[in-house]
């Protein structure tokens, strides 16, 4: 491996200020960046540690209502915590599907966020758009896993499964640098590379994830659905993350008065579907409604070589899903 | 630095035994003692760490993961490493409680922090509860991944008292076991379940379900691998490996590296060109070969003072490649213009200087063909995948004057001695092979692997010993695994279900070398007077295939039994009835077996299944979730031959039993030893095996070919004799006397073929609009002579029919075509099976008589595996209606294809 200095700052802005430097990177659990470094993907002179500073690890009520989660707690924890179990099962439930216990006891939610994209071709170094490159490799290559909605001219699919549930659930999150702090909608935080071909999200080099704001959602009912290639312990293949309110009693039991969707696995970004979302407000969610909002969820996909079947499985898994609530 | 050829390598050998006694001849670095830093240090940091309750004060670099310092610094060796990547859970430990991988964190994270370890779980030497259960119900096979289950394993009971199965499955899915004795595991940890009994015997300890005898060492950490091993003065080695599928290597400059601070020796094809015999048997496979013929070839090697300054040293060579043409697929590598992999084209030569392909042939194909109602044609495509062993490769090699010991993972001592002393020129009495416990292999570990003998050089060259690791991508690159073919076939038979003809042409990618046979089997099966095989072994550009648990026939009999499943559907025959009719009663229908008992087992197994109740013709009905039975049979040979074996009584009463045997996992010294206490009538725990060191061990056959039980085992019941009538002509030895009995046997069975074989039942559903295969049932039985050991032979079972279901649903090693390059090396992307993917598997015996080898036994390693993806694929056959003809059977095929 690499050589690098390790430092554990005990404030925030220390950490922030160590940021600064060229060469210096920010490490949470490490699953992902250890790895990076020793395939020689990753190249950080110094890594910063969050793990230790205070507060970052917890999950408190928010004024108004709704939680606030720090950014270093470890998926572990936000699986199995009650109020997120009980209120916002569908994050519960992406973070308990990452990976291994192992992975999940070290591994943070902030840095699940913000992992690199497992794209075989982006994991064993050829020269991609990623890795500062000019051509997309899987676009010809094996792409059973890439892209089918949102692509070019990368074709990487984001590989974390508490993205799609922090879409879904309409989160705010708080971003750090030396020079200041901001809060976004989630949906704001990822960029597509149509944007921006060499990053997957806004951070810029020096700022971290501190903390996500999941906003109220009294009577909402989310799960998370992952599809996997094996039972467990790899990304998923495809995800749906839904977070509905249906009505419980009055005249229309069943009628879908909110809903929020969106998918993993499919998109360089979770990939939210608003039109399937307006296609079930204000309806009873039936069997057909269920199968016609699958089918809405991939209008305009494109299947590269290999990958066709990613079209009908998570429409299918939608529809699964959908039903799953009622 | 003087060119090292095997004739020059000698010289330098003279060059070193004389620098010996003359101190002014100077090689560089020759016995220099190594620090632990080197010149240039990398930023350090003090940290304390408590380890098992115990406080170590120590300065780590900052980029030590708590993995290498466990292992390397504190000599807390029982915690393994791998993958390095968090793939594979070998190296789990609890950090304050919770499991993490020790590869994936650093060392400097656990300062001030609880670390336990596998060595905290025992109480000296008394065994805690769950450690016993481990023993007690089979857990460890080769016991590489064993810590890391077992520290999984406490934290969930910590966490919940009575576990559920599932929840075990969960707890314990971060750990991955190829030899797969998931089963064992969960049963272990939840302790309901015993082993599955075995019926009364004459014998009293053949028979008899028998924990392995070594299993303490492998549930406490105490058990000895390579890897483990840490000599003083000890050097580190890295392989530069070519990032070309096929290249003239014009240029290695290694100076730049040489120049670096800690680095004590670079070899590469400038200075070395010592063939791995072993390597190819067709032609001349150097250690570092020009042109490379795949990626992964090795270009050069370093050694330096630790393995991070000769990882960076790595990048400091420089190469100068010329790209060439190169091809991945078989059939196209034969095609005209192909470009040439060896001299002579690419079909591989069945000897030196013939080109042709292997062609089996007994009665009139077209004749046969011509009285056939139906005729049936369809081809097959199986892929390359990794054996991946938990324990990658590694080689510790030691010069003491002109004496070599090497430590290594090696399937076989003895042939490892033999290969060594070949390829370096060397008395075999020289070569010392050693290795106390190794980490599986499923066949990659056989004979001498070049990083011994990369290792050898490098210790030569440097005057110390030298520690050679692979990491586990180059385990998935530069060691094989299993060939890839695709199987073109026709079959008839007349309308009653009679076979009348069988045809197969078969393409099997060897990649560039010839390290094994390239065969495609599963025909001699079957019953038939018409047949003509033809396979042709073809160099690719592909990283090498060789054996692979059960080499030739998983992908074999998947093509032949999927022809038989769909012969028997197009007659509308139940696939039972077609088998009991059609299978084999002679080898090739014309050697007759020792004993044979394949419709037996088909039968056992049928009963046991409710085959009769569940099985109904492909096709019908229309839901989302559709069930399917399939079924298919296997054999592989289990012949007597050479091999040898010493024992000794002492006057305490001990038989001490000197055998070659390495014990890849199989329970082979256990094996042994429960043979020596049957044929001497005393107790186990009398018996005292002494294994894997050349030194104090006869030659034995390789573990590899599943020979070990019926060669060695032979071998150790002849000595057994000889001991038994010096015993009765001279009494028990007293004091410090000791009765000893060589033997060496080769039984020769005239005439006749000897045959283990079995028959697979799988249940399984497949949810067609999302792709998705469950296995809901799994009956195996298995005619594999005798039982000794019905634990371990049961575990044996279990295990290869879990890598055959990772076989048949998940793994490929994937080839970007543009480039050559393969994408998804490492247990990650080859999707290895986990707890939660592998179902209960039901074993069953059937043990008809066999007139040899001991007690009647026969082979068990390798047959488990091989029915196993012809089962599953007609399972989806009789699920689905549709046959999918390329391997894996993963979700995008399935829904590409059913869709």
């Amino acid at each position: 491996m690499k050589r690098f200095a390790h430092m554990s700052p005990d404030s925030l802005a220390a950490a922030t200020a160590a940021l600064r430097d060229t060469g210096a990177a920010p490490v949470g659990g490490g699953s992902d960046l250890l790895g990076m470094i020793k395939d020689d993907l990753a190249a950080p002179d110094r890594l910063v540690r969050l793990t230790q500073l205070s507060g970052l690890d917890t999950i408190a009520p928010r004024p108004g209502g709704g939680v606030q989660v720090g950014g270093m707690i470890t998926l572990s924890a936000l699986s199995r915590h009650p109020v997120i179990r009980d209120r916002y099962a569908v994050l519960a439930e992406a973070a308990g599907s990452v990976g291994t216990p192992q992975i999940r006891n070290a591994g943070t939610l902030a840095g699940n966020l913000t992992q690199r994209p497992w794209c075989w071709y982006f994991r064993q170094g050829f020269p991609c758009y990623k890795h500062g490159g000019t051509r997309c490799f899987s676009r010809t290559g094996e792409n059973q896993f890439n892209a089918i909605l949102g692509g070019g001219p990368s074709f990487i699919v984001h590989p974390s499964d508490t993205a799609p549930a922090l879409v879904a659930l309409d989160a705010q999150i708080h971003i750090v640098g030396d020079a200041g702090d901001r809060w976004l909608p989630i949906r704001e935080f990822f960029v597509l590379p149509s944007e921006d071909v060499s990053r997957e999200n806004v951070l810029r080099p020096g700022e971290i994830v501190t903390e996500l704001a999941l906003p109220p959602r009294p009577g909402a009912r989310s799960v998370y659905t992952k599809v996997r290639d094996r039972e467990a312990w790899t990304h998923a293949v495809v995800s749906t993350a839904v977070v509905l309110t249906l009505d419980d009693d009055g005249d229309d039991p069943g009628v879908c008065r909110r809903a929020a969707i969106a998918l993993g696995g499919v998109a360089p970004i979770p990939w939210r579907v608003a039109a399937v979302e307006r296609l079930l407000v204000g309806k009873r969610l039936t069997p057909e409604l269920a199968a016609a909002a699958g089918a809405a969820a991939v209008e305009g996909a494109r299947a590269l070589a290999r990958n066709r079947y990613k079209i009908s499985l998570v429409s299918e898994t939608l529809r699964r899903s959908l039903l799953s609530l009622t | 630095m003087g060119r090292i050829s095997r004739r020059s390598f000698i010289e330098r050998t003279g060059a070193l035994a004389a620098a010996t006694t003359l101190p002014t001849l100077k090689m560089r670095g020759a016995g220099q003692p190594v620090g632990d830093q080197p010149a240039d240090p990398a930023p350090r940091t003090r940290i304390s760490l408590r380890v098992n309750g115990e406080t170590h004060a120590l300065e780590v670099e900052d980029r030590w993961t708590l993995a290498e310092v466990l292992r390397d610094h504190l000599g807390l060796t029982g915690t393994k490493v791998g993958c390095d990547r968090g793939e594979c859970g070998a190296c789990t430990v609890r950090l304050d409680g919770t499991t993490v991988y020790a590869c994936s964190q650093l060392a400097v994270w656990a300062d001030g922090r609880e670390v336990s370890t596998v060595e905290g779980l025992a109480d000296g030497d008394r065994l805690n509860p769950l450690q016993q259960r481990f023993v007690e119900h089979d857990g460890p096979q080769c016991g590489f991944c064993t810590a890391g289950q077992l520290m999984s394993a406490s934290a969930l009971l910590d966490d919940t008292a009575n576990p559920t199965r599932d929840q075990v499955r969960e707890g314990l899915v971060g750990n991955i076991c190829r030899c797969s004795n998931y089963n064992r595991y969960v049963e272990a940890v939840l302790d309901g379940a015993s082993p599955d009994a075995a019926s009364a015997r004459a014998l009293t300890t053949v028979g008899v379900l028998t924990p392995r005898i070594d299993a303490p060492e492998r549930v406490t950490g105490r058990a000895r691998y390579t890897g483990d091993v840490r000599l003083p003065g000890m050097l580190y080695a890295r392989v530069l490996r070519s990032p070309h599928p096929h290249a003239r290597v014009r240029r290695v400059d290694t100076r730049p590296a040489e120049r670096l601070p800690g680095v004590r020796a670079v070899i590469s094809r400038n200075t070395c060109d010592v063939v791995w015999t072993s390597g190819d048997s067709r032609n001349d496979r150097f250690l570092f070969n020009d042109p490379v013929r795949f990626v992964g070839d090795p270009v050069a090697a370093v050694a330096a003072v630790d393995r991070h300054t000769a990882e960076e040293a790595l990048k400091a060579i420089v190469v100068d490649y010329e790209p060439l043409d190169f091809v991945l697929d078989p059939e196209e590598a034969l095609r005209p213009g192909a470009v040439e992999i060896q001299p002579g084209g690419n079909l591989a030569t069945r000897g030196r200087g013939v080109r042709e392909p292997e062609v089996y042939e007994r009665g009139e194909l077209d004749a046969g063909f011509a009285a056939s109602d139906v005729v049936l044609e369809d081809a097959f495509t199986s892929k390359h995948i990794n054996n991946a062993q938990l324990e990658p490769r590694v080689s510790v090699a030691r010069w003491d004057g002109d004496r070599l010991t090497v430590w290594t993972p090696t399937q076989g001592v003895s042939n490892c001695q033999r290969d060594l002393a070949r390829d370096l020129d060397l008395p075999p009495a020289d070569v010392r092979v050693v290795c106390e416990y190794m980490g599986g292999g499923f066949g990659n570990k056989n004979q001498c692997q070049d990083s011994d003998l990369i290792a050898a050089v490098l210790a030569r060259e440097t005057g110390n010993a030298v520690k050679l690791e692979y990491t586990r991508k180059e385990d998935f690159l530069g060691v094989h695994g299993r060939w890839p073919t695709r199987q073109y076939y026709r079959v008839g038979a007349t309308r009653d279900g009679t076979l009348k003809a069988i045809e197969l042409r078969g393409y099997s990618g060897l990649g560039p070398h010839r390290k094994s046979s390239g065969g495609i089997a599963g025909i001699e099966l079957f019953r038939c007077p018409n047949v003509r095989r033809v396979v042709h072994p073809t160099y690719t550009n592909m990283t090498v295939s060789a054996n692979f648990r059960g080499p030739a026939y998983p992908q074999g009999v998947w093509g032949i039994e999927s022809m038989m499943d769909q012969m028997a559907h197009e007659l509308e025959i139940d696939p039972v009835a077609f088998h009991l009719k059609n299978v084999s009663r002679a080898y090739m229908d014309e050697t007759p077996y020792t004993s044979w008992a394949l419709r037996e087992c088909i039968e056992r197994g049928a009963e046991v299944f409710g085959w009769a109740s569940r099985w109904r013709r492909a096709g019908a009905g229309e839901p989302a979730v559709r069930r399917g039975v399939g079924m298919a049979t296997g054999a592989f040979s289990a012949r007597t031959g050479r091999s040898s074996a010493v024992l000794r009584l002492d006057g305490d009463g001990h038989l001490w039993v000197h055998v070659g045997v390495t014990d890849i996992g199989t329970a082979a010294k256990t094996t042994m030893a429960l043979l020596a206490a049957e044929a001497m009538e005393m107790r186990l725990d009398d018996v005292r095996v002494v294994w894997g060191d050349t030194d104090r061990c006869p030659y034995s056959v390789g573990e590899s070919g599943s020979r070990t039980t019926v060669q060695t085992g032979d071998a150790v019941l002849a000595a057994a004799a000889d001991l038994t009538q010096q015993l009765s002509a001279q009494g028990p030895p007293r004091g410090d006397a000791v009765l000893v009995a060589e033997a060496t046997t080769n039984p020769r069975i005239d005439g006749m073929a000897r045959y283990a074989s079995a028959a697979h039942f799988v249940e399984l559903a497949v949810d067609m609009p999302v792709g998705h295969v469950r296995v809901v049932r799994y009956v195996a039985v298995h005619e594999s002579g005798r039982i000794l050991n019905p634990l371990t032979a049961a575990s044996q079972v279990k295990g290869g029919v879990t890598i055959g279901i990772g076989m048949a649903l998940h793994e490929e090693l994937l080839y970007d075509r543009a480039t050559g390059i393969p994408v998804n090396p490492g247990y990650y992307g080859a999707r290895v099976m986990t707890h939660l993917d592998t179902p209960e598997i039901e074993v069953h015996f059937v043990e008809p008589e066999d007139a040899y080898g001991p007690y009647g036994a026969k082979a068990i390693g390798e047959p488990p595996i091989i029915p196993v993806v012809a089962a599953i694929g007609n399972a989806i056959f009789n699920a689905t209606g549709r046959r999918l003809n390329e391997l894996p059977f993963s979700r995008d095929r399935i829904l590409e294809t059913l869709a």
